[in-house]
């Protein structure tokens, strides 16, 4: 069997990713996905996290943070429809807090999801930190 | 008969015209490469996004909430009309035949006895309402253009579609727009987004069927379409403002294409017609001479 599986991240506005890869972790809704080429038939939502590509002899070659979205996994291709996608390394933390500080003065039902996801980028950082050392 | 210093003037401010409008043509022109790279863009997305809630449409699940937005309420009572425009004239017929047609749909409907409610969308379409049916207008979005349209403002309108589409005010919802045919032409067309419409045509979708058959859902297919349903929603709208925008900006380059030719003749004749006069002058004043001349 071929050792890679084509791979397409979308947002709405445009096409960020495509590729051939050797693994890409998805954050499904009901837990992560690892897909290696082969994989079954799969649809899933995907909940806020992040989708992490591996190149053909695993090495990680990007990692990307998606506030929710969609995957359509077959054998030999794989597609992320994100609804929101940032690439980790283009994050800043500090941006971040602070965009955290401003959303905390209004507690809206609506601030409070946006909360949620910026919490959740800020630990992708440090995960994508982690995973580097 | 105008004087030259008239005559000369004229053809100054026809000139800084046609200076203007070969300006704008540029600009349009060089938008619409932007705009059409970008709903290029956009069309992987929409696309897979059709083909999933084709998929998952068949398996006919009928219920409350989020799954109306697929199979309607029921009734075609109330239609929500929502013409999308631009933001700025001096584009041709584009904002005024999206006026005209969505007045006279409008009009059509409520002889068959039905209540119509508006929201607009682009300056042009908000003017032109608020003037003839402003009771109507529910909402009204404007100033997408400026830095070319994002997601987000899909958003928002698609946020608001769906709330007064769960407060029941409305059973059918239908976007009238400008269809992106080619730079140059732009045709009027309806979209009805909610209950939803497939327009594939049968061959496709019965190899499609055959294939998704053995997918595996995770969670279930009716939590996925709950989430893909509203996503649906926006990613059309999205669709519709990118081409619009494309549209208008394909309208404009058009439209100030004519109008620099125009204003091009009109320098060629006025230029004439000043260099006519001035030989009159002349003529009219060696005859003065000479006949002077004569009569001594």
């Amino acid at each position: 069997m071929e050792n890679f599986i084509a791979f397409d991240l979308v947002s709405p506005e445009t096409l960020i990713f495509s590729d051939e890869v050797g693994l890409i972790i998805v954050p499904g809704e009901d837990g992560d996905i690892g897909v290696l080429p082969g994989h079954s038939k799969v649809i899933s939502s995907l909940r806020p996290g992040r989708v992490l590509v591996y190149g053909k002899d695993k090495n990680l070659l990007k990692s990307f943070f998606v506030s929710g979205g969609f995957v359509e996994i077959n054998p030999n291709k794989c597609i992320v429809l994100g609804e929101e996608v940032f690439v980790i390394s283009d994050l800043n933390k500090d941006n971040l807090k602070k965009q955290l500080d401003n959303i905390e003065k209004d507690k809206s039902e609506k601030k409070l999801e946006e909360h949620n996801k910026i919490n959740l980028m800020i630990k992708a950082i440090d995960a994508e930190y982690y995973l580097k050392i | 008969m105008p004087s030259l210093k008239d005559l000369k003037i004229q053809i100054n401010s026809v000139g800084s015209t046609k200076k203007i409008t070969s300006a704008m043509k540029m600009v349009a022109a060089s938008k619409l490469r932007r705009s059409q790279e970008k709903a290029e863009a956009s069309r992987p997305y929409s696309s897979r996004l059709e083909e999933m809630l084709f998929s998952l449409s068949k398996s006919s699940l009928s219920g409350e909430g989020v799954i109306k937005l697929l199979t309607g309420s029921g009734k075609k009572e109330n239609y929500l009309i929502i013409p999308v425009t631009a933001d700025r004239g001096l584009c041709g017929g584009f904002n005024s035949s999206i006026n005209r047609d969505t007045a006279k749909y409008i009009r059509q409907l409520e002889k068959d006895g039905k209540s119509v409610k508006l929201i607009t969308i682009g300056k042009k379409s908000r003017d032109f309402f608020n003037r003839i049916m402003k009771d109507k207008i529910e909402e009204s979005f404007f100033d997408l253009g400026s830095k070319g349209v994002n997601y987000d403002i899909a958003l928002k309108i698609s946020d608001k579609i769906q709330n007064l589409f769960f407060e029941n005010k409305f059973d059918v919802c239908i976007l009238i727009y400008n269809k992106f045919i080619s730079a140059i032409t732009q045709e009027v067309a309806h979209q009805q987004i909610i209950p939803l419409e497939f327009k594939e045509n049968k061959k496709d979708l019965s190899q499609e069927s055959k294939d998704i058959s053995i997918y595996t859902y995770e969670p279930d297919e009716e939590s996925i379409l709950k989430n893909l349903l509203p996503k649906n929603v926006s990613i059309q709208i999205f669709k519709i403002l990118l081409e619009s925008n494309a549209g208008e900006q394909g309208a404009r380059m058009a439209a100030m294409d004519n109008a620099t030719r125009n204003a091009g003749e009109m320098i060629d004749n006025l230029t004439l017609k000043y260099n006519r006069t001035r030989q009159a002058f002349i003529t009219k004043e060696l005859i003065e001479i000479i006949s002077g001349a004569e009569s001594v």
